[in-house]
């Protein structure tokens, strides 16, 4: 009887498969461990589940707001502690917002409102902690928002470059997130204001978001932004978040659906189109943009 | 028959209505100003970012003319209860509009009363 020869090729195949269920094993129960981990971690953060909306309305800094009204109303500014140079920026800004031809990119969707902006939005919000991250989820957007907080740092200043959200790590002190934000646009050329009455920061802002459950039940954000541009000193700004209804649900914002508020870049100018796709109405008298 | 149509002003009257708040500026609006309108249904755009309302009106001159009536966004409106089918076309209406400064047929919607006095948003205002 003749002895069957090994194949090489399948002892060295048959090797590869048990090989593979070792090592399919070992990941599985690597798995296991470190979902376990990661839900014993989870069980120690605090539930932020549901839905929130921002208390008040799209000022960014109530407490500093001089004037009655919204963010639209002539009159109505704040007082960030600004170095000459932004204050003047500033009160251009406020000039063509009282004229209703403030450029504001918010209108021509699809661009992040990015950070600090992201806190300071109409609709609604979810705050969704995991072990490793923690993501600001904002209705109005595009505005996602995402924390590192599996303890790693920002990327070294070379391997960074400005984005309207910025880099973002967090830790945990207690029940407390504490965010710390760099890497932001800035609002030179326009590319992004902080809200509607034409708050400027510049690309070397850096803040400190500090993001709890506040004894009312609500999320109480407290940010504090230094700038060596803009600021003479820090900016303290605090923002608060409802909690919602129970069962309360989040919808797609698709901003470029029906978006007959579109403005003109060149003049800052939000016109309005009919049904029929034109124009159909006149831009404001004064129009001080569009002689520059 | 010509519709009604009558301006109504308030003064000083703070507008604390839904409408278009979140994606653009609202300083086109008339805040001051209620202007109010009786026409048909012609269209309900509920779509992001903000709802229209398209009412046919008919004007003093007999011609009719097509009212474009800014509300929130559907996922605001969606959460207070309104829907798609709200605003039935070819149902008589009467709307309530903070106008546009420049007189352009359109407005901020506030509020609107149906012919058997069902009433949808603000009405009050």
């Amino acid at each position: 009887m003749r002895r069957k020869k090994a194949n090489p090729l399948s002892i060295a195949s048959a090797n590869s498969r048990a090989g593979r269920r070792l090592g399919y094993l070992v990941a599985l129960s690597a798995g296991l461990l470190c979902s376990a981990e990661s839900w014993a971690q989870s069980a120690a953060l605090p539930d932020w589940s549901g839905v929130w909306a921002m208390v008040g309305g799209t000022v960014f800094d109530r407490e500093t707001q001089t004037g009655e009204g919204r963010s639209t109303t002539p009159g109505v500014r704040e007082h960030p502690p600004y170095t000459p140079e932004y204050e003047a920026k500033y009160a251009a800004n406020l000039a063509l917002r009282d004229q209703g031809i403030l450029p504001d990119p918010n209108s021509l969707c699809g661009i992040p409102t990015g950070f600090p902006r992201i806190f300071n939005l109409p609709d609604v919000y979810e705050f969704a902690v995991t072990p490793k991250q923690v993501w600001i989820v904002a209705e109005n957007g595009p505005n996602v928002m995402r924390i590192y907080t599996d303890g790693r740092g920002h990327p070294p200043v070379e391997d960074r470059w400005p984005t309207h959200t910025g880099d973002s790590v967090g830790h945990w002190e207690g029940d407390t997130l504490v965010i710390d934000t760099v890497s932001l646009h800035g609002s030179e050329q326009g590319r992004t204001f902080v809200d509607r009455t034409g708050l400027v920061l510049s690309d070397a802002a850096h803040a400190v978001t500090r993001m709890r459950v506040a004894a009312n039940g609500n999320m109480e954000v407290q940010i504090t932004i230094d700038d060596a541009k803009a600021l003479k000193a820090p900016w303290v700004v605090t923002k608060q978040f409802a909690r919602q209804a129970e069962g309360t649900r989040v919808y797609d914002y698709a901003c470029n659906e029906n978006n007959r508020n579109p403005i003109d870049p060149s003049t800052g100018w939000t016109f309005t189109i009919g049904p029929d796709g034109k124009i159909i109405d006149q831009k404001p008298a004064g129009d001080a943009a569009s002689e520059q | 028959m010509a519709s009604a149509m009558r301006k109504l002003m308030f003064a000083g009257l703070a507008v604390l209505c839904a409408s278009a708040s979140g994606h653009h500026s609202d300083a086109m609006f008339e805040h001051g100003t209620v202007l109010e309108l009786t026409g048909k249904i012609k269209e309900f755009q509920f779509t992001n970012p903000h709802t229209w309302l398209q009412v046919e009106v008919i004007g003093e001159d007999g011609k009719v003319v097509e009212w474009s009536l800014e509300w929130g966004s559907p996922n605001q409106l969606g959460r207070q209860g309104i829907r798609p089918s709200t605003f039935p076309p070819g149902t008589a209406v009467t709307v309530r509009t903070n106008p546009m400064k420049d007189g352009t047929a359109a407005g901020a919607f506030l509020g609107a009363r149906f012919a058997d006095g069902k009433t949808v948003g603000n009405w009050q205002q």
